[in-house]
């Protein structure tokens, strides 16, 4: 039985541990109105962490949401909300509003 | 009143499902949009860790189908909870209920019973980021499990499991195929099943799979997988008793913007049995068939 508790412990560390230490730090920022990212193309370096500050203008509710990014958060209307994300390979990265799926966007990152 | 055979009527219902989405989407939008890749593989896991901040509820059966004569269905269902913290690591945890049926199988005692079956947990953390440069993603998982409810006799037990998974997935051309694979490990210990003072009874199961998957659709995947599977005693791939081969199609249908199913159905093709060697499927340790059906919900 022991094997069992000692290699779920051992998954358990290593997995807290497994978070990258945090390099310097970029921020950036996007809004939303008439459910149209603006911009609706971000520019960002790679290999460093990214702050993304999302602004919803419109009255309504939107989810910012990105498989690729790994991200999802609600942004109720009128208000604002922080999206982090960690380091990124360099690549095009696409995100989307999951209420309003026609409101699309794209992250680039160099 | 006549009973509909649980077969027929997964199989009905995926058939349902893929019609209506492949036609509700005939002539809507055509954005395929990046994929989470965990559930498009059927029984192979793809990398996928889900969003951070996102939190699912999900029903998993997985149902063990025919031995050796007789009739014989085993099922697990599990109420999962998945959560992901953050942008590494994904967690799961529930309980799950046992369901068997056995009628004059081999070596089986008869048993119509649903039961309570015991308790799981996962974690998965994504080794390796798919990116621009290299379309590879890799995520290793761990999956203890305690149960009460042996899964393939029905007896109750006191049985411990480890399911130990690399999760790999190859993106082919881009959001539309991907090629899935996964390694596994898993041991486990049972104490004394038979009740003949035996103490704990320690065996592994060790295993190989790839899978195909095409988008047909925005909101539908389906593909085939292969499993190859080899039965040791001991926890350490101590004594070879078996082996088999599985092979079958699979189905992911994105039902709509926060659900979704997978279904999977795998035969065994071929299968070997140290005690029996003229025996061309291993019914031992493995079942004829063996089906699976999710269907999960995200807030």
């Amino acid at each position: 039985m022991k094997i069992f508790f000692a290699i779920t412990a051992a998954v358990l560390i290593a997995a807290a541990l497994a978070t990258p230490a945090q390099a310097q730090e970029t921020s950036l920022s996007i809004s939303v109105k008439n459910h149209r990212f603006q911009p609706a193309e971000l520019h960002a370096p790679a290999n460093v962490p990214i702050t993304l500050n999302v602004k919803n203008l419109d009255p309504t509710p939107m989810e910012f949401e990105s498989v690729s990014l790994r991200v999802e958060k609600v942004v109720t209307g009128n208000s604002e909300g922080v999206v982090r994300l960690r380091p990124l390979a360099p690549g095009r990265y696409n995100f989307f509003d999951d209420f309003h799926q026609e409101t699309n966007g794209t992250l680039v990152v160099r | 009143m006549r009973i509909v055979h649980p077969t027929r009527a997964i199989i009905a219902f995926t058939l349902f499902i893929v019609t209506v989405s492949v036609r509700a989407q005939d002539n809507n939008t055509t954005i395929f949009r990046d994929v989470e890749t965990k559930y498009i593989f059927g029984f192979t896991e793809g990398s996928g860790i889900g969003l951070e901040g996102e939190k699912e509820f999900s029903l998993d059966t997985e149902a063990r189908i025919g031995k050796q004569g007789g009739h014989y269905w085993a099922s697990e269902t599990k109420g999962e909870f998945e959560f992901t913290p953050n942008q590494y690591v994904q967690f799961e945890f529930g309980p799950f209920m046992s369901g068997h049926r056995i009628k004059d199988v081999t070596d089986l005692d008869n048993r119509n019973q649903v039961a309570l079956g015991g308790f799981f947990g996962e974690i998965r953390y994504q080794l390796l980021d798919r990116g621009q440069s290299q379309p590879l993603a890799v995520t290793l998982s761990a999956e203890p499990e305690w149960r009460r409810i042996d899964e393939t006799t029905g007896k109750v037990v006191d049985n411990y499991e480890l399911e130990l998974k690399a999760n790999a997935d190859l993106e082919l051309i881009q959001n539309r195929l991907y090629l899935g694979g996964n390694l596994l490990y898993e041991p486990e210990a049972t104490h004394d099943p038979d009740r003949l003072g035996m103490g704990w009874v320690k065996e592994s199961k060790g295993g190989v799979s790839g899978a195909l998957s095409y988008r047909v659709v925005p909101d539908v995947f389906v593909g085939a997988e292969v499993w190859y599977l080899r039965h040791y005693d001991g926890n350490w791939f101590n004594s070879y008793t078996g082996d088999a081969t599985f092979v079958g199609p699979t189905l992911y249908v994105q039902l709509g913007p926060k659900m979704f199913m997978t279904a999977a159905w795998n035969v065994q093709t071929s299968g070997g049995d140290v005690n029996d060697p003229t025996a061309k499927l291993n019914l031992t340790e493995f079942s004829r068939q063996r089906g699976k059906l999710k269907v999960a919900v995200e807030f």
